[in-house]
């Protein structure tokens, strides 16, 4: 529907034309043919993406029912008398805890960051801050993993984690036990992780924001902040709902950087101190071992979860950053 | 009655006056803390990011600045000499080479589906482009379990360059098709209709009037696809199986500069996570310098146009 309303919206040139009479009779030539060609093979890629990945898990699926989502244990097993145990609810839950933290952290300070690049700084540090954030957003997240595992995995094991853990009161969320590798961690550096991005779509979108929406608040005698809060966010929230769904699909998918900061342990204790795992990381932990054994469409299966999650995610973004686009321009 | 009044409104429009100012110090009290929380979340956000900088830089120069890093091949330390890592070099040639297969494949496909979907009005068009907008933000560790499925089992190609390269093509497709259809689409419509008008075939008028002016666009998604690939990691991890050995076939086991980082950031030798911050300082100066380049190339063509 909505792809529908934005081809009318800028309709393409070549209608425009198609309507008169054709310059050529060989209109449709093997140029034409040829980017034809390009379409219907990615759509078979796009079709054999989903199909295999679906196909490969069939067994898992199959063998496990929907114990493979209520279940917190993962016993491959090797005597065939005995059958293997597959459940993905602990990466489910990892994956929502780690994700969850990152999220927070990226709108909160990431919708901040927006707003002081777009209306605090001078004119010449705004481009030269968009840039950067820009360049940072493509740093690979390898890279965020390192600094997670060699950097921030001692001093959480050694300084953060026996401080939080020392807090009385707070057992139920920290445990009384540090570690290095937990749930914490993984969603800090996750929430690092994702910021760039988030910040480089939600400064566009607040940048889109009219001038006149700010001055008519600003003559109105609104405070500064009132005029940010009252009318930029509210204007540019449906923008920013779709940035947030963009990286919170990031966060979720991500796969070596949580491998690295996660460990991987599989428990139901799901204390922010804990070592824990995630549905994307577990896959690549368990991937060199798995082989040969049931273990593979059982990883599978946790590709389909994390398939269908992020797939229609970011539908969702992509139609809410279109709407706010399609309104910005209006 | 009327003196009474007077004092009355009186009254009331100094309350009023007090009451007012108490709002506009409260209000300005508030703006300024919300302000200053705002740079507060710069500053948060610099924090972390500055680190990671900091800290490449720190432990990942002296391997980056030395020869032996892009000369050697990879060793493993030992007790007795802690410090004997090698260098890179085949992870180096393995990451072009999964690359250029990617490309190869990749870049045509990728323009021709952004041509397609830019310049035709069609069903199959709009559900493409719902397609390509979808599978952008697909987890890239999907395309390594497709790639697993269809070249390691299903064609039968065991472990293997090959399929490091299809599971990057097809993760640089949809973003290829994205930023081309933008690029298409930002031509201006008299350009495409000057072309029409003086005779020219729809064909003709595509390749040779709008593709140059949109060139820009499409080489800068290029380069972004292009520097999104050099560090992708999970993909390459579950196909290519990894090499200590220096090779260019599609069909022999690879390695690669990420699937290294990962290897060598969890080693117990010091020297080994020194070289995992170097090649990780090596691909963020490659993904910069790519990106860098392309603004500043397509900012002097949009410059030259003008």
């Amino acid at each position: 529907m909505s792809l529908n309303t934005s081809t009318v919206s800028s309709p393409s040139p070549v209608t425009n034309v198609e309507g008169r009479k054709r310059p050529s009779t060989s209109s449709r030539g093997a140029y034409e043919y040829v980017l034809l060609t390009a379409a219907a093979l990615f759509a078979l890629i796009a079709a054999y993406f989903v199909g295999t990945v679906i196909w490969r898990a069939v067994p898992a699926f199959r063998e496990q029912g929907f114990g493979f989502f209520s279940n917190a244990m993962w016993n491959a097993s090797f005597d065939p008398t005995v059958p293997s145990q597959f459940g993905s609810l602990s990466m489910i839950v990892g994956t929502l805890i780690t994700s969850g933290i990152a999220i927070l952290i990226a709108v909160i300070v990431g919708t901040g960051t927006a707003l002081a690049i777009t209306f605090l700084l001078p004119s010449r540090l705004r481009t030269i801050a968009a840039t950067l954030i820009e360049l940072l957003a493509a740093v690979p997240s390898v890279v965020y993993g390192v600094w997670g595992l060699i950097v921030l995995t001692p001093w959480f094991q050694y300084t953060v984690g026996p401080w939080l853990a020392g807090i009385p009161g707070f057992d139920w969320l920290f445990g009384t036990t540090a570690g290095g590798q937990c749930y914490l961690l993984a969603g800090l550096v996750l929430g690092a992780m994702i910021l760039p991005s988030y910040v480089a779509i939600g400064r566009e979108v607040i940048n889109s924001v009219s001038k006149e929406l700010i001055e008519a608040s600003l003559s109105l005698g609104a405070t500064q902040w009132q005029t940010l809060w009252k009318t930029v966010i509210p204007t540019a929230r449906i923008g920013l709902f779709g940035a947030g769904t963009l990286a919170l699909g990031r966060a979720i998918g991500e796969t070596v950087a949580m491998s690295m900061v996660l460990g991987s342990a599989l428990s139901t204790n799901y204390q922010l101190l804990k070592p824990g795992a995630t549905l994307a990381g577990w896959i690549a932990t368990q991937w060199g071992e798995a082989q040969g054994s049931s273990q593979v469409p059982a990883l599978f299966a946790l590709g389909v979860i994390l398939m269908v999650v992020s797939l229609s995610m970011s539908l969702i973004s992509n139609r809410l950053v279109a709407r706010q686009r399609r309104a910005a321009t209006l | 009655m009327t003196t009474l009044h007077l004092d009355n409104s009186h009254h009331i429009r100094e309350h009023l006056r007090e009451r007012a100012s108490a709002t506009i110090k409260r209000r300005q009290f508030v703006s300024r803390l919300m302000i200053a929380l705002c740079w507060l979340a710069i500053g948060l956000a610099a924090l972390p990011l500055g680190d990671v900088i900091i800290n490449l830089f720190t432990h990942g120069w002296s391997s980056v600045s030395s020869w032996a890093f892009y000369s050697q091949l990879p060793a493993q330390p030992t007790l007795v000499s802690p410090d004997a890592v090698g260098g890179v070099s085949n992870a180096i040639v393995g990451s072009a080479v999964i690359l250029g297969y990617a490309l190869i494949g990749a870049l045509p496909i990728g323009i021709g589906i952004g041509v397609y979907t830019a310049e035709s009005d069609s069903r199959f068009a709009a559900t493409l482009r719902l397609v390509v907008a979808t599978m952008v933000g697909a987890p890239s560790i999907l395309m390594g379990l497709f790639a697993f499925g269809l070249v390691v089992v299903q064609f039968g190609m065991g472990f293997c360059i090959m399929a490091g390269s299809f599971a990057i093509g097809t993760m640089m497709l949809p973003v290829l098709a994205a930023s081309t259809e933008i690029a298409v689409r930002n031509v201006p419509a008299t350009l495409r209709e000057a072309g029409l008008a003086l005779g020219a075939k729809k064909s003709t008028t595509s390749l040779r009037i709008v593709l140059p002016a949109a060139i820009t666009g499409i080489v800068s998604g290029a380069i972004l696809a292009i520097s999104r690939a050099i560090g992708e990691t999970a993909p390459v991890l579950l196909v290519i199986g990894g090499s200590q050995a220096f090779t260019w076939k599609a069909g022999d086991f690879g390695e690669a500069l990420p699937f290294m980082i990962y290897q060598d950031a969890s080693s117990s030798y010091p020297a080994q996570r020194a070289q995992a911050w170097g090649i990780a300082l090596f691909i963020v100066i490659v993904v910069f310098f790519l990106s860098l380049t392309a603004r500043i190339w397509a900012n002097s063509k949009q410059k030259e146009r003008r």
